[in-house]
């Protein structure tokens, strides 16, 4: 569920509401936060094949500013004795607040056109992006969300734990079905690290969502 | 009087000096009442010198009757030149014990000489005219001046010969009527339409006093009404708007200050006329500077800043990027000892910096502030903690800092907790929506909260009389069970049973009803054993529910009423069952809740009642067939066949997921 942040009535000044009038993606209930996806990432080099349970939550997502964050916890990690759990914050692709562009990472145009034109549920939408970045395009009725994900911080390990965050991750989200993939990228390390997830409803016969609501 | 260097020698000393200056008091205080008209003034002339500016000598005054001694002597001074001298010490001492000092202000009031001082203004001499205005001004600084009748037509006429008056005491008293009586917009439009305005910007060319004043009865009739704003720019093709304007950067601060009190007074009335960006930078950079100002001027500037920012988002990031976080910061991390409206000023202009802008909850955090804010919750001024939890509310209004345990710490959320038992409510509300945010832990292991018995407390504070509590410490509670373990569940689950939660569920106040249902939707969430609570004492959580929703009940209460149900419905095959009771109990007549649910105008009650059914209906149980053929003879998989356009796409979605799954069982499109 989308946080829904009310400002109550208070003893003095402090007032105000959301301004609500600017469109914005309609939200998914899938990508909301409390959900728990779960699956893998593929993190194979020349050398070996290799990928690592993830689990990822989502903590907290803010349509109006194309913001979402949560945690991603990256089990059987060789270098670590326990899971590794990083902090991350994303960017929603609305037309608004975030383009197809990225804009910054180290990411050029190129890089950026290479990584969508991977998701399949990119295609219909290519040409357009590659022509006036996508400007003209009705994102909101878009059954696929579009997202880069960066992790901000280690929760749980130290920065020397042998692991990097460096890079971001291009995301695609199926409205539908909830299901996640996306690509890793950082100039120093292996491409197209592919990740691919799915929801979790933890022994249940069914979904099942939370809510808070901030003041 | 002589010390001695022994303590004993210096105690007594002590008491000999302070038994000495009640002797003098007694003694100035009977020739108060001398029929001696030079001794009187003498005496006059005395108490009005040791009590200017020292609140310590007015209070002892006080407290031995020294105001009604001096109304006396206002009163049987006659007329007479004579007397005028008398008149004026005396006036003028009354107008010193109600000058900025409360309890002086009631003494003068409760002694009854309200009504002379008023007839002095009418005095042939000059200065026993002033010495009545300045009192009397002094007496409508305060909240408890009489209320002044605009509405009658005598007091009105009374009010413009005050304005008309040549002498500033006078004009500046007429305007110092208005700015501290004029409450209602019938009483603005009354003077509004009497001409007050014009009379009144007269006053800004006037002397210094006589500006002050005007500023301050301006921004008094102008408040929250658009029609008086626009009759006061409008006059003169806006050369007074423009006045007031140039008056920010007068070189006395208190006009500043006024101005820009003026200014925001009409900004938050009719924002149009501030279209230039510059003005409203000026006006920002302006306050910020009057913060640091250490008289009145700066105490009101703080509460002014918080004012001229609450709820736009525009003007809290130019006061960011003029860098008034760390303005106030500085001022608030100096050694001296700030006044307590100064301080909850200043704290109510760095909750409503963070109350939109992520960067300046961030910043907020770096600069630690937290640690000030902590001593402030201990203030003994109620206003200032009740700022400082709110404060803390707005800056832990983000996910990022809350999921990075910037809150979480027994330091911050000791004096918290201890604050819910607040003599004050207003701290108390204050403190619940600081908490309702600070609780959010996303299910660390470790939660200061709950160590400190906060569970207990908010049960009891959802048991409140005050409707308001009761929803924000059910809103607590919720946010404190999001994704929360069996464990904490328990916590929780151990001290309410199942009678006393479908109280909540079922209380009079929609939004209370909303949270308990929002709280027991997060504690069905989770591992599949915690459905079990609904079904405590023969399933009365779960009736209460169905009931609720059957009353027909606002959109928001529904949609966590709807979401209770979509989460049990994800459960076994049992739970299952006994969300059909629910949808369909045995004696029924009415349409079907789940039928005007699907037709709500709002998107987010469509879509939980859609995912109520697809759990329903989930393929992988074995009663999923027989639960489909219900809905689809109540007519529920028909409407949703009639929706498969729906405006909202998270719906449209649903409904496909639905219709697939009907078509599994054999349905056709």
């Amino acid at each position: 569920m989308p946080v829904r942040v009310v400002e109550s009535n208070t003893p003095a000044q402090v007032s105000g509401t959301d301004p609500g009038n600017r469109s914005q993606l309609p939200p998914s209930s899938l990508l909301g936060a409390g959900q728990a996806f779960s699956g893998t990432q593929n993190v194979s080099n020349q050398q070996k094949e290799e990928a690592w349970r993830v689990n990822v939550q989502i903590q907290g997502i803010d349509l109006e500013h194309g913001y979402l964050c949560g945690t991603m916890e990256a089990l059987n990690v060789p270098m670590a004795d326990t899971p590794v759990i990083t902090f991350w914050e994303g960017e929603i692709v609305d037309g608004k607040n975030y383009t197809f562009y990225t804009g910054k990472w180290e990411a050029t145009r190129e890089d950026d056109m290479r990584h969508w034109s991977k998701f399949p549920s990119f295609s219909p939408l290519q040409g357009q992006v590659e022509s006036d970045g996508g400007r003209q395009l009705d994102l909101n009725n878009y059954p696929y969300i579009f997202m880069r994900w960066k992790e901000q911080y280690f929760v749980n390990v130290g920065t020397d734990c042998g692991l990097t965050i460096a890079g971001f991750y291009y995301v695609c989200f199926s409205c539908s079905d909830g299901s996640i993939s996306g690509f890793y990228y950082d100039p120093n390390s292996s491409p197209f690290q592919k990740l691919e997830l799915k929801t979790v409803n933890e022994g249940r016969s069914g979904f099942s969502f939370s809510s808070y609501e901030l003041q | 009087m002589p010390t001695t260097t022994t303590s004993a020698a210096s105690s007594s000393s002590t008491s000999a000096s302070a038994s000495g200056n009640n002797n003098r008091q007694a003694d100035v205080f009977s020739r108060l009442a001398s029929s001696d008209p030079e001794v009187k003034l003498k005496a006059l002339r005395e108490v009005k010198n040791q009590i200017i500016g020292n609140r310590t000598k007015k209070l002892s005054f006080l407290k031995i009757g020294a105001v009604p001694a001096i109304a006396s002597a206002l009163a049987d001074a006659d007329d007479s030149e004579k007397c005028n001298n008398i008149l004026v010490q005396s006036a003028a001492a009354l107008g010193s014990f109600a000058c900025g000092f409360e309890a002086g202000v009631q003494a003068v009031l409760d002694a009854g000489v309200f009504p002379r001082l008023l007839r002095l203004l009418t005095n042939p001499d000059e200065k026993v005219v002033d010495a009545g205005a300045r009192s009397l001004r002094m007496i409508f600084q305060s909240n408890q001046a009489p209320k002044y009748d605009f509405l009658q037509e005598k007091n009105m006429e009374f009010l413009f010969s005050l304005l008309n008056s040549e002498n500033e005491n006078v004009s500046g008293l007429g305007a110092s009527i208005i700015a501290h009586a004029c409450g209602t917009s019938v009483e603005q439009r009354v003077l509004c339409e009497a001409g007050v305005l014009e009379k009144l910007v007269i006053l800004l060319d006037g002397s210094l006093s006589q500006r002050e004043a005007c500023l301050e009865s301006l921004a008094t009739v102008l408040k929250n009404n658009p029609e008086a704003v626009s009759d006061f720019v409008g006059l003169e093709s806006g050369r007074y708007l423009n006045s007031v304007t140039e008056l920010t950067k007068d070189r006395y601060p208190r006009t500043r200050l006024l101005s820009c009190l003026c200014l925001v007074v009409i900004y938050n009335t009719s924002p149009s006329y501030f279209v230039n960006m510059g003005t409203k930078s000026g006006l920002i950079t302006t306050l910020l500077e009057l913060l640091n100002d250490p008289g009145q001027s700066g105490d009101d500037a703080a509460l002014g800043l918080s004012c001229l920012i609450a709820g736009k988002e525009d003007l809290q990031k130019l006061a960011y990027e003029a860098n008034a976080i760390k303005n106030i910061v500085d001022i608030l991390k100096t050694d001296s000892e700030l006044q307590p409206k100064r301080l909850q000023g200043l704290f109510l202009s760095l909750a409503e910096l963070c109350s939109k802008l992520e960067d300046c909850r961030c910043s907020f955090v770096s600069l630690q502030v937290l640690d000030l804010l902590i001593n402030a919750l201990r203030h003994k001024d109620a206003d200032v903690r009740a700022a400082a939890c709110i404060c803390l509310r707005n800056a832990s209004r983000s996910v990022k800092n809350l999921s990075a345990g910037r809150f979480n710490s027994d330091h911050v959320m000791l004096p918290l907790v201890q604050l819910l038992h607040d003599p004050s409510s207003s701290v108390q509300v204050a403190v619940l929506g600081a908490l309702s945010n600070i609780v959010l832990d996303f299910s660390s292991p470790k939660s200061s909260f709950i160590e400190f018995g906060g569970i207990k407390q908010l049960i009891e504070l959802s048991k409140s009389m005050d409707p308001d509590a009761r929803c924000s410490a059910l809103r607590a509670l919720r946010n404190l069970m999001f994704l929360a373990d069996n464990k904490r569940k328990e916590l929780f689950i151990s001290d309410v049973n199942a009678q006393g939660f479908a109280c909540l569920i079922s209380d009079p106040e929609p939004p209370v009803q909303e949270q308990a249902l929002a709280l027991l939707r997060n504690l069905v969430d989770g591992c599949i054993s915690s459905i079990e609570f609904v079904f405590d004492e023969d399933g009365l959580i779960l009736d209460t529910v169905g009931r609720q929703l059957r009353k027909g009940p606002q959109a928001h209460m529904a949609i966590q009423g709807m979401y209770v149900l979509t989460n049990v419905a994800s459960g076994t095959e049992l739970h299952k069952e006994a969300v059909m009771q629910q949808l369909f109990p045995q004696a029924t007549g009415s349409e079907n809740f789940m039928l005007k649910f699907l037709q709500s105008d709002e998107s987010q009650l469509r879509s939980a009642t859609v995912w109520t059914i697809i759990n329903l209906i989930s393929p992988s149980s074995p009663g999923a067939y027989d639960r489909h053929v219900k809905l689809r003879s109540a007519g529920i998989i028909p409407q949703l066949k009639n929706m498969v356009n729906d405006a909202c796409l998270d719906v449209k979605i649903r409904i496909k997921t639905v219709l697939g799954q009907s078509m599994s069982f054999g349905d056709n499109y």
